[in-house]
């Protein structure tokens, strides 16, 4: 859904070709979600079958399949609606899955491992990561690449709660041990 | 596990040390025993849950306490057997402190907070306040150097903080979660001025719960119940990262 509502979005701000959206949307995104080109043909092609999207003025002639890289698209009415319910939806129901999460649940349901060390271990790896996302953003240009400084924010917060539940992790089983020692 | 590659002498070192307060059964060991080296121009983040002693290290490492066994050195010299003149001296002129807050003396203003050290150490005025000035520029706050502390931010207080600790000839800076009042943009370019301190050589230990902002270290130590259980060494230094 991202993807698509995406090209819908970067389509409603300027009428534009398959490769050029192609770029658009991996630098507006900081080159963290790559798109292969079948990807965005795909996307366009639903796209247009749901009546968001038409071949924009003179390039409207349908071609070939082959000539979908070569023709530009502008948004509809109805893109636009689309577009404004997509951003005025929040992002509901994310899942708590998560390795780290699963693993260390698991650790302390079946007493397979040191739960300590397996908390110390994903600590020191996570700070390590976050440590490599600093080093990132203190070389970035705020100017130049806003989209790659903020994601490298959203990672960093992204660990730095990691680390934080980590932390409160063994915080409530030292608490629990020496409750059930008392 | 914690690095002994040396360059040079380091400014902080901390050999088989530990903190005991009390004796006998119902003794209650802070701190250690813990052994690391911190050199010039590093900096250093020292992270761990409430009671692991990080508050502890940090008062040893600025002479404000004392080990009950292993030895602390400052730039190579060892702290202990000096009496409290020696020792209010060797602070004066080697560590200064930022807190996380009631750093400054609301009755001063910037660049007065600012010279006191420098005054309490004999320095003539007008030389303590044209250096503080210089310190002041440092921190970007030249402009604000006449300004009281209630009409700064948190952040500018912590900035006049940071360029305290610097003034005259001292070059460690030991920081008890400084940007925990702050917000995060704020804080954040409370780090990114400590980082930049590093670059010009001075040297940085500060304590955070906060790891967005201990990631801009060069070294994270973390502390669990007194001794140091883990060590995370940033892959490339940045400005002002560790000497290869």
């Amino acid at each position: 859904m991202s993807v698509r509502n995406s090209l819908l979005a970067l389509i409603a701000a300027q009428p534009a070709h398959g490769y050029g959206l192609k770029s658009e949307f991996e630098s507006s995104t900081a080159g963290e979600w790559p798109l292969n080109a079948g990807q965005v043909y795909t996307t366009l092609s639903r796209l247009e079958r749901d009546g968001l999207i038409i071949p924009a003025g003179d390039s409207g002639s349908r071609g070939e399949a082959g000539e979908l890289d070569r023709r530009a698209w502008e948004v509809t009415a109805e893109g636009r609606e689309a577009l404004a319910r997509w951003f005025d939806t929040p992002v509901e129901n994310r899942s708590p899955r998560d390795e780290v999460v699963i693993k260390v649940l698991v650790a302390i349901a079946t007493r397979q491992a040191n739960l300590r060390q397996v908390l110390q271990t994903q600590r020191s790896a996570t700070m390590k990561r976050l440590q490599e996302y600093t080093r990132h953003k203190i070389e970035a240009d705020p100017d130049e690449q806003l989209a790659w400084l903020l994601l490298l924010d959203a990672m960093i917060l992204r660990a730095d709660a990691e680390i934080r539940w980590l932390d409160l992790c063994e915080q409530r089983l030292k608490q629990l041990d020496e409750e059930r020692g008392s | 596990m914690i690095a002994e590659v040396v360059t040079q002498e380091p400014v902080l070192q901390f050999e088989g040390v530990s903190r005991v307060h009390g004796s006998g059964p119902t003794a209650v060991r802070a701190l250690g025993p813990v052994s690391f080296k911190i050199r010039s121009g590093e900096l250093v983040a020292i992270m761990g849950p409430s009671g692991s002693g990080k508050s502890t290290l940090l008062s040893l490492a600025g002479a404000l306490d004392v080990p009950s066994s292993g030895t602390v050195r400052l730039n190579g010299r060892d702290l202990a057997n000096r009496n409290p003149a020696e020792l209010s001296q060797l602070r004066r002129r080697t560590v200064g402190f930022v807190f996380q807050e009631l750093n400054l003396l609301p009755g001063l203003t910037a660049v007065e907070n600012v010279r006191l050290p420098l005054e309490l150490d004999g320095h003539p005025l007008g030389d303590a306040h044209q250096r503080a000035l210089e310190e002041l520029s440092h921190v970007g706050l030249r402009d604000l150097a006449d300004r009281f502390p209630d009409n700064l931010s948190g952040g500018e207080q912590q900035r006049v903080a940071i360029a305290r600790a610097f003034v005259g000839p001292r070059s460690l800076l030991l920081a008890d979660e400084p940007t925990g009042a702050l917000d995060s943009v704020t804080g954040e370019s409370v780090v990114r001025l400590l980082k930049k301190q590093c670059a010009l050589g001075r040297t940085v230990v500060i304590v955070t719960h906060d790891a967005a902002h201990a990631g801009w270290a060069d070294r994270v130590l973390y502390l669990r119940d007194g001794e140091i259980v883990d060590e995370t060494v940033a892959s490339t230094a940045g400005a002002g990262g560790i000497e290869s």
